[in-house]
């Protein structure tokens, strides 16, 4: 209304107003009277809408042109499917007609093919299973060697510990000579401290006088 | 059993008495199955600072330290009896490590960069991530790629 209040008249717009259309062919619905989602308004949900009326003579003329329309398509299906089925009963085009003898002989030729493939794959089958068992017999073989090796030098290192720790215990300190290993202890304090000079020279003790020497 | 170095800091007694406390701490070792590897006096010395332990301030102390060996579930009773001697002014039990072995790669490490192996790979590793360069000087008189 204000669109066309505001634009001089001319017919195309009269048209496009007829038509339902504006003149770039875009009809929006975004701002409806309401949104799409809502349910029926209370005051219409037991409006029944009244039905158009139709004469009797509008009616049957609608019923003849649709029998009309209705019987000669029939018709044309009818004719099309005849045709299919006379054509597949009459040509050769798409397949070869066989006797059952020679039939029969196909199938055998068939069977023999398969076998025959069946046969030579069987045979690679078995080189290859040949092959990778071999190989597996070999790779168990080698973890086990390795396993072996592994538990051997553990068992090594473990007696050479084992060995030093008995080497050892001949200076462990038991109840017996802890009087005389206290002794010894006090008698002989250790320090640990010491001092590099840059010689590389290890000058031991927090209290060695190196350089008055 | 796992070896274990106890160091332990003694208030400052008169020898007979000290003799006793250690043996006293020996003895706790080996009621608990332990066996003493080896004693080590480092001294008496003034602490670094001034130690309260059971309620005496002590400036001087005799230090200490035995290794031994126990099951590590004992450490805890251990500390736990030592931490009642009222003799014992601190006590720390620290693991013995295996030694780490290591070489001494000083002279390589004073080596001017270039000779250096670290170095020698990074510049590797940037020659390799350059990208192929067109030479000017091959007989072309105009660039035969796009700018």
């Amino acid at each position: 209304m204000l669109r066309a209040g505001c634009q001089l008249f001319n017919p195309s717009t009269v048209a496009a107003a007829k038509t339902g259309s504006n003149n770039f062919a875009l009809e929006f619905v975004r701002w409806r009277r309401k949104p799409r989602w809502l349910p029926v308004a209370k005051s219409k949900v037991f409006r029944v809408p009244e039905r158009k009326k139709q004469s009797e003579e509008e009616r049957t003329e609608l019923m003849r042109l649709h029998n009309n329309y209705k019987t000669q398509l029939r018709s044309v299906r009818q004719y099309l499917r005849e045709e299919v089925v006379r054509q597949q009963e009459t040509s050769t085009a798409d397949h070869i007609v066989f006797t059952p003898e020679q039939e029969e002989a196909e199938f055998q030729r068939c069977l023999e093919v398969n076998a025959a493939w069946n046969a030579q794959i069987a045979k690679e089958r078995e080189v290859r299973l040949a092959k990778e068992r071999e190989e597996k017999v070999a790779y168990i073989q080698e973890r086990i060697e390795a396993g072996k090796l592994r538990a051997e030098e553990q068992r090594e290192r473990a007696d050479q510990r084992i060995r030093h720790e008995i080497e050892q215990s001949k200076t462990f300190i038991t109840r017996d000579n802890l009087d005389a290993a206290i002794e010894t202890a006090l008698a002989n304090p250790v320090d640990h401290n010491y001092a590099l000079d840059l010689e590389g020279n290890m000058l031991r003790g927090r209290t060695t006088q190196s350089l008055t020497s | 059993m796992p070896s274990y170095e106890l160091a332990l800091v003694l208030r400052q007694l008169p020898r007979p008495e000290l003799i006793s406390v250690i043996k006293r701490t020996a003895e706790a070792i080996f009621d608990k199955g332990g066996i003493i590897r080896k004693f080590e006096n480092l001294g008496t010395r003034a602490l670094p600072f001034k130690v309260s332990e059971h309620g005496v301030v002590h400036r001087e102390a005799t230090h200490f330290t035995i290794t031994f060996d126990t099951a590590p579930t004992k450490l805890s009773d251990l500390k736990e009896e030592f931490g009642r001697d009222i003799d014992i002014i601190r006590r720390y039990i620290f693991k013995v490590e295996e030694p780490e072995d290591y070489e001494c790669t000083l002279h390589e490490e004073m080596l001017p960069p270039a000779y250096r192996k670290d170095v020698q790979e990074l510049i590797d590793i940037a020659k390799r991530k350059q990208k192929p360069k067109y030479n000017y000087n091959s007989g072309l008189d105009y660039y035969p790629f796009q700018k």
